[in-house]
C-alpha cells in the first residue's frame, strides 16, 4: 500500500521539470496567445488587444491551410489505423520471439530525420528516379511521377507518422489477457463477437493515445508538403511560418497558432482527462 | 477456433508486416544507392558507381562541422535531460502525492504537439526575449520536447521498482545519500540507459525544432534539407546513409548493451 | 518476585492519516527475547502499528520507548533495529553475500570481516556456503526468505520485526520455514516483533500474541489463552471452524438458544451477562447415542464430511443452524451421509463471549 504523504518527496521531485516547461512551453503559448491579439505586422507587445487578426484568418484564405491539414491528419490516421493494426496485433499474439527484432526494426526509423527518409521518397519517385529509372530502363514502361501531387504528401505523412500510431496499438492490444479472450470463446462468442465485446473495448486506451498522438503531430506537418508536394498544398504549419518569416507578420502566425492550439488542446483534454496512465504505462 | 483459418490469418498477418517493413526501408535503401554515384546528379539506374562522394564528405571540414554541433547539442541534451526526467520520473510513478494526475497529465502535453508549431512559439519567444539564436537555444528547444519523453521512458522503469529496497537499505543503517547511490540509482540504471540513449538520438535526428531555433548554428539535418531545396549533390546521401547507420548502430548496440548487462545480473559467480 | 522490564514500550501510541484512524491508542509491552505476533485482518493497523515501532511512520500521539528511553524522533537508520519486509526487499542487483553484508559494508566495516560474518550467518540459516556469489534472483523462495533474515540478522539489531514475510508462500513451504523461524528465535535469543493475518501462523511461533481489529488490541495472551479462552466472538472465529451459537442468559442461570429452541447448560457465567455467544471448538463436539451421554445435545442430519490430513470434519445440520464436529481420522464416525445424528459436548468445554 502507497502512504499518502504530506509536501512530500513526490512534489519536490516534481519541481525540476514543472519549473523547466513552465518556462520552455508554457512561458512561449503564452506569448503566442498574447501575440495573436496584438496589430498586424507589429512587433511590440504593448499595443491595445484586438481581433484583427482572427478576422483577417477568416476573411482569407487561410483557413484553406487550415482545413487542409485537418483534413490530411485525419486521413493519415484513418489509413494508418487500418494499416497497423494487423502489424500490432501480429507483434503481441503472432510474432512471438521475432517481435522484439521487429519492433527494433519499427523503432530505428524514429531517429533517423524526417527529411533524411522523405527525401528517399523523392530519390524513389522522381522523374529518373529508382522507381520510374528501373520502370523505363528495364522495361520499357514511361509512367508520369506522382512526386508533387496531393496523394505524394499523404504518403509521406503515413510513412512518417507510422511509428506513433504501431507503438501505441500495440501496446494496447497488449492489454487484453489472453485468458479473458479464451473465456470469451468458450462462453460461445464468435470471432467478431469476441472482437467487439473484448478485445476492442479492452485495448482502447492504445486505440485512444495512437489516434490521438498521430492526429496531434499530423496536423502540424510541414516537411511532408514541402519536401513530396511541391506546394500543391499549403499546410496550416507552413502558413504560420512564413507570417513568422518571409511576411514578417507575427501576430497573423501566432493567431494561426492559437487556433491550431486550440484544435489540438480541446483534443487532448478530452481524450486525456480521464486517461488512467499508471494501468497504461506501468501494468503491461 | 480452427487451426486452418488461423494459419491462414497469422500467415497473412506477417506477409503484410514484413511488406510494410519494406516499405520503411524501401527510401533509406534509395538514399543508399544515390550515395554511391559517382556523378554530379541522381539517375537511376546508376551507371557510374563510385565511393567519390564518400571520400569527399569523409574530408569536408564544412561536415565535420556540422557533426560536432549536432553531437554536442545531443550530448547537451542527454546530460540535461537526464537529470531533470530523473526526478521527473519519480515524481511520476513513486510517490503518491496530490498532484500527481494533473502532473502526470502536464508532462504530455509537450509531446502531444505539433512539433513545428512548437518550434515556431519558441523562435516568437526567444526573439520576444532578444536572445540571439545559436546551439545553445536548440539545446533548450529540444529540451522542451525530448524532457517529457525521457521522463516516460525512465517512469516506465520505475513502475517496477519496489519502494521497500529503498526503506530497506535505510533500515539497515544507510543516509539517504548512501541509499540513493547504493540502491535507487544501480537498480533504476536500465531505465536512465534507455532514458539516455533515446534522448541523444531523438535529439540527434531532429529537425523542426533545429529549423527554427539554431540560428546561424546548423545540424546535419538542417544542412541536408537546405542542399535537398537547392544545390543537390550526391554528397546529400552520403550524409543521408551516415546519419541513418549511425541512429541504427547506436540503438542496436544500446540495446545488445542492456541485454548485457541483464545478463550479467543474473550470472552465477562462483 | 521483580518482573524484569519490557525492551519495547508502547504509550497510548496512535496513528491516524487524516480522518481516518489506523491505530487506536495502543498500549502493549514486550519482554527482552520475546516472540511476539500481532495478528489482525487486513485493514486492521497491524502493518501501520509495526512501521511506527521500526521508524518508517511517524505516531501521531504516543510514546514508544526502547529499554525506558523515548525513541519517536530516532530515525529508523539509527535505531537498534531491523525489519524484514513482505516483499523481501532484496537489492536485485547483490549477491546473496552482498545483500547480507550490506548493514556492515555500511558501517566501513573491512571486506574480510564481512564475509566472514556472512559466511556464519548463511551457516545458521542453513544456506550453503556456495550461494555466497549467488544472484538473489537466481534462488528459491524459501533461500530468498533465509537471505533477507540472514541481512537483518547482520546488523545485529535488538529487536527484530517481521511484516508478513511468509504470505506470499505456498502452504507446505509456509510450514517448515515456520518452525525454522521459531528455531532460529531460540538460537540467537533476540525479540522478534512478527505481524501476520494468519493466527495458526501466530501459534506455531510465538511466546505471546496480540489480536488486533479496527486499530485496537482486542486481547492479549499466550497461544494457548488465545485458543481456549478467547475474550471475543471476534478472537474466536479468527481460528478454524469453531461454533457460535447466540443466547440469552436466562434468570435461573442456563442458557436459551433462539435458533436452536433449547436451553442449554452454561459454563462459568461471567457476572452481569445478559446475552451473548456460546462458542465451542469443533474437537469438544462428539457423536452420542442419547443424551444423558453428555451435558448438552441437539439432534440433526449429517449433511457432509471433510476429509483434512489427520482430522475429519462433519457438518451437521441442525434446523437452521450448522455445527462442525471435528474427530480424528481413528475414531472416523461410522454413520451414512443424510443420517439422522445425535451430537453433544460438555458444559465445560465451551465459552461463553461477548461480540
Amino acid at each position: 500500500m502507497r502512504r499518502p504523504a504530506r509536501l512530500s518527496p513526490g512534489s519536490k521531485a516534481a519541481v525540476p521539470v514543472l519549473l523547466f516547461l513552465l518556462v520552455g512551453f508554457v512561458a512561449p503559448l503564452i506569448a503566442v496567445i498574447w501575440f495573436s491579439f496584438m496589430p498586424p505586422r507589429s512587433f511590440s507587445l504593448a499595443a491595445a488587444p484586438s481581433l484583427e487578426n482572427y478576422t483577417t484568418i477568416f476573411n482569407s484564405t487561410s483557413y484553406i491551410s487550415f482545413l487542409w491539414s485537418l483534413v490530411l491528419a485525419a486521413a493519415t490516421v484513418v489509413l494508418l489505423a487500418v494499416i497497423c493494426f494487423p502489424i500490432s496485433y501480429g507483434l503481441v499474439r503472432v510474432f512471438g520471439k521475432w517481435a522484439t527484432l521487429l519492433t527494433l526494426l519499427f523503432t530505428i526509423p524514429l531517429f533517423v530525420s524526417e527529411n533524411i527518409r522523405l527525401y528517399g521518397w523523392v530519390l524513389f519517385l522522381i522523374k529518373n528516379g529508382v522507381l520510374l529509372g528501373s520502370l523505363d530502363t528495364y522495361f520499357g514502361i514511361e509512367l508520369e511521377s506522382i512526386l508533387f501531387t496531393r496523394t505524394a504528401i499523404l504518403l509521406g505523412m503515413v510513412y512518417v507518422y507510422l511509428p506513433f500510431m504501431l507503438f501505441p496499438l500495440t501496446l494496447g492490444i497488449s492489454m487484453v489477457p489472453n485468458e479473458t479472450r479464451d473465456a470469451a470463446y468458450d462462453l460461445g462468442a464468435t470471432r467478431w463477437q469476441v472482437f467487439r465485446e473484448v478485445e476492442l473495448p479492452l485495448s482502447m486506451p492504445g486505440v485512444v493515445i495512437g489516434f490521438l498522438l498521430t492526429f496531434v503531430l499530423a496536423v502540424g506537418a510541414i516537411t511532408e508538403a514541402k519536401v513530396l508536394g511541391g506546394q500543391r498544398i499549403i499546410p496550416v504549419a507552413q502558413d504560420i511560418e512564413i507570417a513568422f518569416t518571409y511576411a514578417q507578420n507575427w501576430p497573423l502566425g501566432a493567431a494561426l497558432s492559437v487556433l491550431l492550439m486550440l484544435v489540438v488542446g480541446t483534443l487532448v483534454l478530452l481524450a486525456l482527462w480521464r486517461f488512467d496512465l499508471d494501468r497504461f504505462l506501468g501494468r503491461k | 477456433m480452427p487451426s486452418k483459418a488461423q494459419r491462414l490469418r497469422h500467415g497473412l498477418i506477417t506477409a503484410w508486416t514484413l511488406a510494410v517493413v519494406v516499405f520503411i526501408y524501401l527510401p533509406t535503401l534509395c538514399i543508399t544507392l544515390a550515395s554511391l554515384t559517382s556523378s554530379r546528379y541522381f539517375q537511376f539506374p546508376i551507371t557510374k558507381f563510385g565511393l567519390d562522394w564518400w571520400r569527399k564528405t569523409f574530408s569536408s571540414i564544412e561536415i565535420r562541422q556540422l557533426l560536432s554541433t549536432s553531437i554536442t547539442i545531443a550530448l547537451c541534451v542527454t546530460v540535461v535531460a537526464v537529470v531533470i526526467a530523473f526526478f521527473g520520473a519519480l515524481a511520476f510513478a513513486r510517490y503518491d502525492w496530490r498532484g500527481r494526475s494533473i502532473y502526470q497529465k502536464l508532462i504530455l502535453l509537450p509531446i502531444f504537439f505539433p512539433q513545428s508549431v512548437l518550434g515556431l512559439a519558441l523562435l516568437l519567444w526567444f526573439n520576444a526575449l532578444g536572445l540571439q539564436m545559436s546551439w545553445q537555444t536548440a539545446v533548450f528547444a529540444h529540451l522542451v520536447w525530448i524532457v517529457p519523453v525521457v521522463t516516460l521512458v525512465i517512469s516506465i522503469q520505475v513502475y517496477s521498482f519496489d519502494p521497500a529496497l529503498e526503506e530497506a537499505a535505510f533500515d539497515l543503517g544507510a543516509t539517504r545519500w548512501q541509499v540513493m547511490r547504493e540502491v535507487t540509482l544501480p537498480v533504476l540504471f536500465p531505465g536512465l540507459f534507455s532514458g539516455a540513449l533515446f534522448a541523444f538520438l531523438l535529439s540527434w535526428g531532429n529537425f523542426p525544432l533545429s529549423l527554427y531555433t539554431t540560428g546561424a548554428d546548423t545540424t546535419v539535418p538542417e544542412y541536408l534539407y537546405a542542399k535537398m531545396v537547392a544545390g543537390y549533390t550526391p554528397g546529400v546521401p552520403v550524409l543521408g546513409t551516415i546519419s541513418t547507420i549511425g541512429a541504427a548502430v547506436l540503438l542496436i548496440g544500446g540495446y545488445a548493451l542492456m541485454l548485457a548487462m541483464r545478463r550479467a545480473r543474473r550470472t552465477v559467480s562462483e | 518476585m521483580a518482573e524484569p522490564a519490557p525492551i519495547l514500550s508502547l504509550k497510548a501510541v496512535a496513528k491516524s492519516f487524516g480522518s481516518f484512524i489506523a491505530v487506536d491508542h495502543i498500549d502493549l509491552d514486550i519482554a527482552e527475547g520475546e516472540f511476539f505476533t500481532v495478528v489482525g485482518p487486513s485493514g486492521s493497523g497491524k502493518t501501520t502499528l509495526l512501521r511506527m515501532i521500526a521508524g518508517m511512520e511517524q505516531p501521531s500521539s504516543g510514546d514508544i520507548l526502547l529499554r525506558g528511553e523515548r525513541i519517536n524522533d530516532v530515525p529508523a537508520n539509527k535505531r537498534p533495529t531491523c525489519m524484514v519486509f513482505q516483499s523481501l526487499a532484496l537489492f536485485p542487483h547483490r549477491t546473496v553475500g552482498e545483500n547480507i553484508e550490506f548493514s556492515l559494508k555500511i558501517k566501513g566495516e573491512r571486506k574480510d570481516k564481512r564475509k566472514a560474518r556472512a559466511l556464519e550467518l548463511m551457516d545458521l540459516l542453513r544456506l550453503p556456503q556456495s550461494y555466497y556469489g549467488k544472484n538473489v534472483l537466481k534462488c528459491s523462495g524459501g533461500e530468498r526468505q533465509r537471505v533477507a533474515l540472514a541481512r537483518a540478522l547482520a546488523y545485529d539489531p535488538q529487536i527484530l520485526f517481521f511484516d508478513e514475510p511468509l504470505s506470499a508462500i505456498d502452504s507446505k513451504l509456509r510450514k517448515t520455514l515456520e518452525k525454522e523461524l521459531k528455531d532460529i528465535h531460540r538460537e540467537t535469543k533476540k525479540t522478534f516483533v512478527y505481524i501476520t493475518h494468519s493466527l495458526e501462523e501466530a501459534m506455531v511461533m510465538s511466546d505471546r500474541i496480540g489480536v488486533m481489529r479496527a486499530g485496537k488490541l482486542v486481547q492479549v495472551g499466550t497461544p494457548q489463552e488465545i485458543y481456549s479462552t478467547p475474550n471475543t466472538r471476534f478472537v474466536s472465529e479468527f481460528i478454524g471452524d469453531v461454533n457460535v451459537i447466540a443466547v440469552d442468559v436466562a434468570n435461573d442461570g442456563s442458557l436459551n438458544s433462539a435458533s436452536l429452541g433449547a436451553k442449554l447448560k452454561p459454563p462459568t457465567l461471567p457476572s452481569g451477562m445478559a446475552s451473548g455467544h456460546l462458542v465451542i471448538r469443533p474437537e469438544f463436539i462428539r457423536f452420542v447415542t442419547d443424551s444423558s451421554m453428555a451435558d448438552n445435545t441437539v439432534t440433526g442430519r449429517l449433511y457432509n464430511e471433510y476429509a483434512l490430513g489427520s482430522r475429519i470434519q462433519y457438518q451437521v445440520r441442525v434446523g437452521e443452524a450448522v455445527f462442525v464436529v471435528e474427530k480424528l481420522r481413528q475414531q472416523a464416525f461410522t454413520g451414512r451421509l443424510d443420517d439422522i445424528v445425535t451430537i453433544g459436548w460438555d458444559a465445560v468445554d465451551s465459552i461463553l463471549v461477548t461480540d
